[in-house]
């Protein structure tokens, strides 16, 4: 009885360190040497094939909200002239919820599709933020990064 | 009962494993698909990567990228010399920008994509540039700690892109 105790706790508690992700937060940006983000006007937002929410009306949204010139549509090998191709990855969770827990997005030259910048933010469940959110932070600090590169 | 669940945490916690960080050695190709071997030398600088927190999973720190790539230009003599810091003949830079981990499974496949960009030190111009995607598996058969299968998984897809990128400059006319 005892023992059977002892293993009804471990697989509780292992099962809590499993589920409960606790409430780590990442919020990272990286822009490549001599790629050229601050100038970039115009951007093409590709969706993501596994994307069944809409995640690029976000971005493309967004990016409208800042000034600049952006459309959204799928993925293709002839996507529509821009100065900037967009790619994302969204990873979800679920907890009570589902919510975004992860967001990558991929700043890329139309012609090579090489990465120009890349911005990625992490939230687990307690840390929290909505896919709108997810998005402003990682364009903002895409862009943050962007403008310290080119003092 | 409360110090009973603390131990089987404290237990739980030691199965579960820490996340350790990439090795240099684990992302050196062990085989090199070069073409030519260039007369110039070469300096390295490496973005993008990140360093391994305990409670997450296996990264790639730009250091430990650096080392991999400075050692594997000279076993595979892509370059005559690495040079640290400036004064090589070309500058190449390598901008990790992707690195896809899986969570859960037997069979641990990471996928990697990084920007690699050569140019001449002299003028500044790029002479190459290319993303390169690479990804590898890791299985039990290699690992049963799951920690240390995605941290194999991860070194391996790394190292295929160093000797990817390698093989792909070795092919340049410079």
């Amino acid at each position: 009885m005892h023992a059977w105790r002892s293993l009804a706790a471990a697989v509780l508690a292992g099962g809590a360190l499993l589920l409960n992700s606790g409430c780590a937060s990442r919020a990272t940006a990286n822009v490549t040497s001599g790629a050229d983000v601050a100038g970039a006007r115009t951007f093409y937002v590709a969706q993501t094939p596994e994307d069944t929410r809409g995640i690029q009306n976000l971005i493309r949204d967004n990016l409208v909200k800042r000034g600049f010139a952006a459309s959204a549509g799928p993925q293709t090998t002839q996507p529509p002239p821009a100065d900037v191709l967009v790619t994302y990855v969204d990873r979800w969770m679920w907890d009570i919820t589902m919510y975004m827990l992860e967001l990558t997005i991929t700043f890329r030259n139309p012609a090579n599709s090489f990465p120009m910048a890349v911005g990625n933010s992490y939230h687990t469940s307690l840390a929290r933020l909505s896919p709108e959110q997810m998005v402003d932070e990682v364009l903002g600090n895409i862009f943050n990064k962007s403008k310290e590169n080119t003092k | 009962m409360m110090r009973r669940i603390f131990i089987a945490g404290a237990f739980a916690g030691v199965l579960a494993g820490c996340a350790t960080p990439t090795t240099y050695e684990g992302m050196v190709p062990t085989a090199f698909d070069n073409a030519k071997r260039h007369a110039q030398s070469v300096s390295v600088a490496v973005s993008g990567g990140r360093e391994t927190d305990a409670t997450d999973k296996p990264q790639i720190s730009d250091a430990a990228f650096t080392q991999a790539l400075t050692q594997a230009i000279a076993q595979s003599r892509t370059f005559s010399r690495v040079v640290t810091g400036a004064g090589g003949d070309y500058l190449l830079t390598v901008a990790l920008t992707g690195l896809d981990q899986p969570s859960f499974g037997f069979s641990f496949t990471v996928k990697m994509e990084a920007g690699w960009t050569l140019r001449r030190a002299s003028t500044g111009a790029v002479v190459w540039q290319q993303a390169i995607l690479s990804e590898h598996t890791a299985t039990t058969s290699d690992a049963f700690a799951a920690v240390t299968r995605l941290r194999l998984a991860t070194e391996g897809a790394a190292r295929n892109n160093i000797a990817q990128g390698l093989a792909r400059i070795s092919r340049l006319e410079l």
